[in-house]
């Protein structure tokens, strides 16, 4: 048996599928092989040795792993609430909403007062002067459905 | 390998019962699989707590998607697919993740003949010598994360290459050349750490 065949048959051992016959034709290869020897030995070490890791591993976190369905649980309730929310939220989202906007509209319109919400491009103005002595006035009156304005013009200021 | 033997009721049955809204039964097939899939995430992303967060999510999104399950297929090679990508997922986030070069000498004839040397057998072993363990962790985490996976699955689970193959989606020459790189990526990294 070359050392080719061999490694391919240590593998096969490893894996359980090497026939009892063909196990003893190995073992008498290896007697003779060093470098198939170690081979043998890494490749059928490799296996215990991670589980002697993974079994410490295993010992050190024991009680977290024995709570594993609790955790699970919390885990699944949580996704679940999640999904629920939105249609919770999406019911009352409106509210804050709506407060939101109106809130703005408070905050921001007043500071827009100085431009009018009426632009009128030419209107018929009936005027009436008052005298006095420290100021002109002057009543504006448009019509009846618009209201009454008077300028107060005092020292050239209004 | 399917444990349904041990517990009596069949995988599909909890499955159905747990999707029939029964969450008792998903708690069996978790009672059922925890261990082992502990033992496969720790051997991916090498610390027991980053393992036991693994283990617990990819146990809530198996719950989540198991309507879309096959019936007839088995639920741990179903399973361990979440686990698997779930841990891989976890490594990269994680602080110990590390770019290693893939060697492709290890898959080629050429690769030095390893020399003999006492492989730990138990956690005893391991706790007697505790810088062997801590070399042995080394290694694993040296290795490239989907060779990671392929040993733990081969070494620690004892999954045939084939339902490895299944689990990483990949083909069975894949799964054995990552093997073959694996073994002796560890078996070197131990040879240094006795040398040293």
């Amino acid at each position: 048996m070359d050392c080719g065949t061999a490694v391919g048959k240590i593998l096969a051992k490893a894996d359980g599928l090497l026939p009892r016959q063909e196990e003893a034709e190995l073992a008498g290869h290896l007697a003779g092989c060093p470098a198939c020897a170690a081979e043998d030995a890494a490749i059928t070490g490799t296996g215990p040795a991670l589980r002697a890791l993974t079994g410490i591993r295993a010992m050190e976190k024991a009680p977290a792993l024995d709570a594993m369905w609790t955790r699970v649980r919390a885990g699944i309730e949580e996704k679940r609430e999640t999904r629920r929310r939105p249609l919770w939220a999406a019911r009352w989202v409106w509210i804050p909403a709506v407060m939101t906007i109106a809130l703005l509209a408070l905050l921001f319109y007043p500071s827009r007062t100085d431009r009018s919400p009426f632009h009128p491009s030419s209107f018929d103005v009936a005027v009436e002067d008052v005298e006095s002595d420290t100021a002109t006035v002057a009543l504006v009156d448009k019509g009846e459905d618009l209201p009454t304005v008077i300028w107060i013009i005092e020292d050239a200021k209004t | 390998m399917n444990e349904r033997e041990v517990g009596g009721v069949p995988d599909d049955a909890l499955i159905r019962t747990t999707l029939a809204g029964d969450d008792g039964a998903f708690a069996e097939l978790v009672e059922r699989y925890k261990g082992r899939a502990f033992a496969v995430a720790v051997g991916i992303v090498g610390d027991g707590d980053d393992a036991l967060d693994v283990v617990q999510d990819s146990f809530i999104k198996a719950y989540y998607k198991l309507k879309e399950f096959r019936f007839g297929s088995n639920f741990y090679t179903w399973f361990y697919r979440l686990l698997v990508n779930q841990a891989i997922d976890r490594w990269r986030k994680s602080a110990r993740s590390a770019e290693v070069p893939f060697d492709e000498s290890w898959l080629s004839e050429d690769a030095s003949p390893p020399d003999s040397f006492a492989y730990p057998r138990t956690p005893e072993d391991l706790v007697r010598n505790r810088e062997l363990g801590d070399a042995l962790q080394r290694a694993v985490d040296a290795l490239p994360e989907y060779h990671r996976a392929v040993i733990v699955l081969r070494e620690v689970d004892g999954m045939a290459y084939d339902e490895i193959a299944r689990v990483l989606g990949c083909s069975v020459g894949t799964v054995m050349s990552r093997l073959h790189y694996a073994r002796g990526k560890l078996r070197e990294s131990l040879k240094s750490h006795r040398e040293e």
